[in-house]
C-alpha cells in the first residue's frame, strides 16, 4: 500500500490517474459523507452499503471518468454515489420517501412544513426561501430523484422551464448553504 | 462534437437524467472543457446540499469490500479448474494476454499501467484456475470469457485500432461497464462482478459495434471448483 499524500489535491490527481490506493484513500476520506448521501436517497443501510460499493466500483472500471479539470474530487464522488442511489431507487421503483410530502403542492407545501419540526432544517429553511416554482422543481430533483421529463410532465411546464428553474434555484440554494458552512466541510 | 452539455449541468449533477442521457454526458465531458467546468460547478453546489443532510457512519465492512473492488490485495489461491474441450479457445485468448504481458508490463512508465497490469493479472489467474464459458460477440471476431458463477468476466477483442466501451444491455437500457483498451493488437477488459449478465454490447461513443448474448446453467457443470470472489 503507498502511503497516501497530504492534500486533497496530489489525491485528486493520483485518483485521475487510477491508482488503486488513490480510490481507497479517497473512500477513507470521504466514507461517511458518501455512505450518508446514499442512505439520505434510499433510506436504506443494506441499499446504501451496495450503492456505495456499486458506485466506487464502476468508477474503477471507467479509467478517466475523473479529471482535475472536473474540480474538487469530493463533490465529483458525492454526486457519482447520489447519481448511483437515485438510480437505484427508480430501478426499484420505490414509492417510499421520508420527502414525499414535498411532492404536493407548493401551497400545501408551505403550510406543512412551517409547522414542522423539520422546518428548523437548514437545507429545509433554504429550500423554503426560494420562490415557490423553483422550490417544487428543486424538490422533486433533489428529494425525489425524478427525471427532468418527469418534473415538466407532473408540473405541466416545458422542459425549458424546468431546466431554467433548477438552474436558478440550484444556485441560490448552494449560496443560501454556504453562508454558514462550518459545519458542511467536515469529511 | 458540435452540441454542448452544459444546459443540464445541474439536472445531471442533481440525478434527473434518465441513465442514458447520464452516460451520454459522461461520455461527453471526456472531451469537453467547457461542459466539464460547468458541471463541477453543479457538482459543487449539489454536494453543499448533501453534505449538510443527516450524517452516518459508514460500517466498517464496506470499506473491506471497496477494497476487494480495487483489488489491493492479491487473489488466494482458487481450486483447480476441470478442463473442458469448450475451454480451449478461451485457454488461447489467456496464453495470447500472457504473451502480452511482459512487453506491456516493460512499456509501462505509470502507475495507472501497472494497475492495469494487476487486473490483466487477475483475469489470467481467472482463467488459469477457474472454470468459464466463452460467448462471441456477433461481429468484430470479438469474445467475452466469463466465470460460471458470474463474478468475473473478460472481454478480448483482436486487431482493435482503439478503446471501446463495454455495456450491460438490461431492462430496456444499458451500464456502461468500461473500455476494452488495446494493448498490441487486443484490446482487453477485465470485470469483476458480482453478479450474472446476460447480454453485452461493444459501443463505439454512442454505436453499438457487437453483441454477445451469455447463457448460463442452472446449476454448476463442477460446483466444487466454483469459488467465490
Amino acid at each position: 500500500m503507498i502511503p497516501a499524500p497530504e492534500g486533497d489535491e496530489a489525491l485528486a490527481a493520483a485518483f485521475a490517474a487510477h491508482h488503486a490506493w488513490a480510490f481507497g484513500e479517497a473512500y477513507r476520506r470521504h466514507a461517511s459523507l458518501l455512505y450518508s448521501a446514499a442512505y439520505n436517497v434510499l433510506g436504506n443501510a443494506d441499499d446504501a452499503k451496495d450503492c456505495v460499493g456499486d458506485a466506487v466500483a464502476r468508477l474503477w472500471r471507467s479509467p478517466g471518468s475523473y479529471t482535475a479539470q472536473r474540480g474538487n474530487l469530493r463533490n465529483f464522488l458525492v454526486v457519482c454515489v447520489r447519481n448511483e442511489a437515485i438510480s437505484r431507487r427508480r430501478r426499484q421503483a420505490r414509492q417510499t420517501r421520508v420527502e414525499e410530502r414535498l411532492t404536493s403542492m407548493a401551497p400545501q407545501f408551505e403550510e406543512m412544513h412551517l409547522e414542522d419540526p423539520i422546518e428548523r432544517d437548514r437545507v429545509r429553511r433554504a429550500l423554503l426561501a426560494l420562490p415557490a416554482e423553483q422550490r417544487t422543481a428543486i424538490a422533486l430533483a433533489y428529494y425525489d430523484g425524478k427525471t427532468q421529463s418527469e418534473i415538466a410532465a407532473e408540473l405541466r411546464e416545458p422542459l425549458g422551464t424546468i431546466k431554467s428553474r433548477i438552474k436558478l434555484g440550484l444556485r441560490k440554494l448552494a449560496l443560501a448553504l454556504e453562508v454558514a458552512p462550518a459545519e458542511s466541510e467536515r469529511a | 462534437m458540435p452540441f454542448h452539455v452544459d444546459d443540464v449541468a445541474e439536472l445531471y449533477a442533481l440525478g434527473s437524467l434518465e441513465d442514458r442521457e447520464r452516460e451520454a454526458v459522461d461520455v461527453h465531458l471526456r472531451r469537453c472543457s467547457q461542459c466539464t467546468q460547468a458541471i463541477a460547478d453543479a457538482e459543487r453546489d449539489v454536494a453543499t446540499i448533501a453534505s449538510m443532510e443527516p450524517r452516518h457512519e459508514a460500517p466498517a465492512e464496506l470499506g473491506s469490500r471497496i477494497e476487494r473492488v480495487l483489488e489491493v490485495r492479491p487473489f488466494a489461491r482458487a481450486p483447480r479448474a476441470v478442463a473442458h474441450t469448450w475451454m480451449i479457445p478461451a485457454a488461447m485468448a489467456a496464453v495470447l494476454l500472457l504473451g502480452l504481458l511482459p512487453t506491456a508490463y516493460f512499456a509501462a512508465e505509470s502507475r495507472a499501467m501497472h494497475d492495469a497490469m494487476i487486473a490483466q493479472n487477475s483475469a489470467i489467474t481467472r482463467l488459469a484456475s477457474q472454470p468459464y464459458r466463452v460467448a462471441n460477440f456477433n461481429a468484430a471476431r470479438a469474445r467475452v470469457v466469463y466465470g460460471v458463477d458470474g463474478s468475473w468476466y473478460v472481454v478480448i477483442v483482436p486487431s482493435a485500432p482503439k478503446k471501446l466501451a463495454v455495456a450491460w444491455m438490461h431492462d430496456g437500457g444499458r451500464t456502461m461497464l468500461g473500455e476494452a483498451v488495446p494493448h498490441g493488437d487486443v484490446a482487453t477488459l477485465y470485470l469483476p462482478k458480482s453478479h450474472r449478465m446476460d447480454r453485452l454490447a461493444l459501443m463505439d461513443g454512442e454505436r453499438i459495434v457487437a453483441e454477445a448474448k451469455l447463457t448460463w446453467q442452472r446449476t454448476a457443470p463442477n460446483r466444487q471448483a466454483v469459488r467465490s470472489v
